[in-house]
């Protein structure tokens, strides 16, 4: 019996051992499950704070990051700070959550410059329409009276109009001026004169042929970009030194306007950013030109595009910029026959130059002016004698015949023949005459002797 | 939006060179001009050359050359007077008018005319 005994005893503890294995060991398995669970627990702690941060990050750093790169393309724009933390798609979402606001910040800034043009556009139309009356109040005036501060008063409108002008064309204004077919040189002196500082601009014509003029539609549009040009040439130089403009015509290329300075120059960037607005991009923003707003390269590169010049700039041999505006041969045209140049257009170089060959430069030109005179006015004008030379005795030139026919008769070639005919007949009555028998005079005409009967009746 | 007349294109304040007044005496606008012999310096100015050679068969007053130059007068002064600083124009002022002619001096001389004949 013993034996039963022991063996109930031995199955009993194997029994007590294996069920306390088996406890340990679920309480094992649930002690790892627990560890599990709270491991898994602090990782998405981890990357909840994670995703936080980088919605921080995106609420305080990129959104304002990418709106700011928009005007100032340098500035930086920072990423995802730790791109491991967050998994591939919430990365995602986030860049596009930038990207949205960065269109949406583009679109707005869009819609408000368009409307900041349209309201600078009606008011500098309404400007200029007052400037351009003003105008001809003040030309009127200058020809009435001799004040020559009317001259002053009338360049200080000319300045306004150009600016007024400029902001107009930076619009996407027209113009708001037509013109004729326009002498090139004319039109360089014409954006001469809007300039600040217009004393120190100095114009060398080198036209093979003076009457290359502008077709009328680009005529004004050139004056103002090459007024633009020259007020930039001007403003960035030291008032001491000339701004040169040279007028070349290259054969069928058209014809280039090269204006050097003298002034500081440009940086790389500055540089960068005059050729980036020279080559005319298809929007410029009012907000994109800086504070105090640098409108000249802008207004130049939109004038390129709507009319087909083209510019350039680069450093000038002279120490400042040089700039390049091309007039394409299809906005030129010669003018026929229209003497009414400019007295202040530069006549061509070559022209100057084979003056002083001459020693007379006045040969051609003093015939130039008479019959433009007879020309243009229908008035009579007063003639003037030339001065009297020495020799020719100074007779009191007996009545003016009526000129029948048209000739055009000198005074002083009047003068002249009626000198010859008196002095012949002078001589002929002091010769002594021998061959003239006394009984001629009986054989002369009746008519003739009245005819100097009356001339004796006339005398006394 | 067209204002009046096209605006032009040459304005006449571009001779006065962004001087203020001309430099020396004031010319009136019926002062005479008159050339002189000194021949102009091949830098000279288009509108200077062209008012030499207007000079050039005689003599004019400043609101004559105004005229053939197509320039106010107050632009055409500034040339005038450059010009005549450096020698090249004369300048005469205007004679006065006659207002004040003496009558017994032209009554005088009109005896002494018929004296002669």
């Amino acid at each position: 019996m013993a034996w039963i005994v022991a063996l109930a005893a031995v199955v009993t503890a194997v029994v007590a051992v294996v069920r306390s294995q088996n406890a340990a060991r679920d309480a094992h398995v649930a002690w790892a499950r627990a560890e599990l669970a709270e491991r898994q627990a602090k990782a998405a702690d981890a990357r909840t704070v994670a995703l936080t941060d980088e919605i921080r990050q995106l609420a305080r750093k990129r959104i304002p990051a990418a709106a700011l790169a928009l005007s100032h393309p340098s500035a930086p724009v920072p990423g995802l700070r730790e791109a491991a933390e967050i998994d591939g798609g919430s990365a995602t979402l986030l860049t596009e959550a930038v990207q949205a606001a960065r269109a949406a910040v583009v679109e707005e800034r869009q819609r408000v410059d368009a409307a900041a043009r349209a309201a600078m556009r009606g008011t500098s139309a309404k400007i200029q329409s007052l400037l351009n009356q003003s105008q001809q109040l003040l030309h009127e005036l200058q020809h009435e009276y001799d004040d020559p501060r009317i001259l002053q008063l009338d360049f200080r409108n000319e300045l306004a109009l150009r600016r007024t002008q400029a902001t107009a064309v930076l619009c996407d204004a027209w113009p708001g001026l037509a013109r004729q077919n326009s002498p090139l040189v004319e039109i360089v002196l014409g954006a001469q004169s809007r300039v600040a500082g217009y004393e120190r601009i100095k114009v060398a014509n080198h036209l093979r042929d003076e009457w290359l003029a502008v077709v009328a539609r680009a005529a004004e549009p050139l004056a103002i970009a090459l007024a633009e040009l020259l007020a930039n040439a001007t403003a960035y130089s030291h008032p001491d030194t000339d701004v040169q403009v040279t007028v070349q015509q290259s054969g069928g290329r058209g014809a280039f306007l090269v204006i050097d300075d003298a002034g500081i120059g440009m940086d790389d960037d500055a540089l960068e950013r005059a050729r980036a607005l020279l080559a005319g991009p298809s929007e410029v923003l009012l907000t994109e030109l800086g504070d105090p707003p640098q409108t000249g390269f802008a207004v130049v590169g939109r004038l390129v595009v709507q009319y087909g010049f083209s510019c350039h700039i680069e450093a000038s041999p002279f120490g400042g910029m040089r700039t390049i505006l091309r007039v394409p041969a299809h906005l030129l045209t010669v003018l026929q026959d229209d003497p009414s140049l400019s007295a202040l257009a530069p006549k061509p170089v070559h022209a100057h130059t084979a003056a002083p060959a001459t020693a007379e430069p006045t040969a051609p030109a003093a015939a130039e002016p008479e019959p433009a005179v007879e020309v243009r006015t229908e008035l009579p004008s007063r003639r003037r004698r030339a001065p009297r030379p020495a020799g020719v005795r100074s007779t009191p030139a007996a009545p003016v015949p009526p000129a029948g026919p048209p000739a055009p008769r000198t005074p002083e070639q009047a003068e002249a023949s009626w000198a010859a005919l008196q002095q012949g007949t002078l001589s002929g009555r002091s010769a002594p005459a021998p061959a003239a028998p006394p009984a001629s005079e009986h054989d002369e005409d009746p008519n003739a002797r009245n005819a100097r009967n009356d001339e004796g009746d006339d005398e006394t | 939006m067209s204002a009046g007349p096209g605006r032009r294109l040459i304005p006449a304040y571009l001779v006065t060179g962004g001087r203020t007044r001309p430099t020396g005496p004031a010319l009136d606008r019926l002062a005479v001009l008159v050339r002189t012999d000194t021949a102009l310096a091949p830098d000279t100015g288009s509108e200077q050359r062209r008012l030499c050679e207007l000079l050039e068969p005689g003599a004019l007053t400043v609101v004559e050359c105004a005229a053939h130059l197509d320039l106010p007068v107050s632009a055409t002064v500034f040339l005038a007077t450059d010009l005549a600083a450096s020698g090249h124009l004369h300048t005469r002022p205007p004679i006065p008018s006659a207002g004040g002619t003496d009558r017994s001096l032209v009554e005088r001389l009109l005896v002494g005319l018929r004296s002669l004949h």
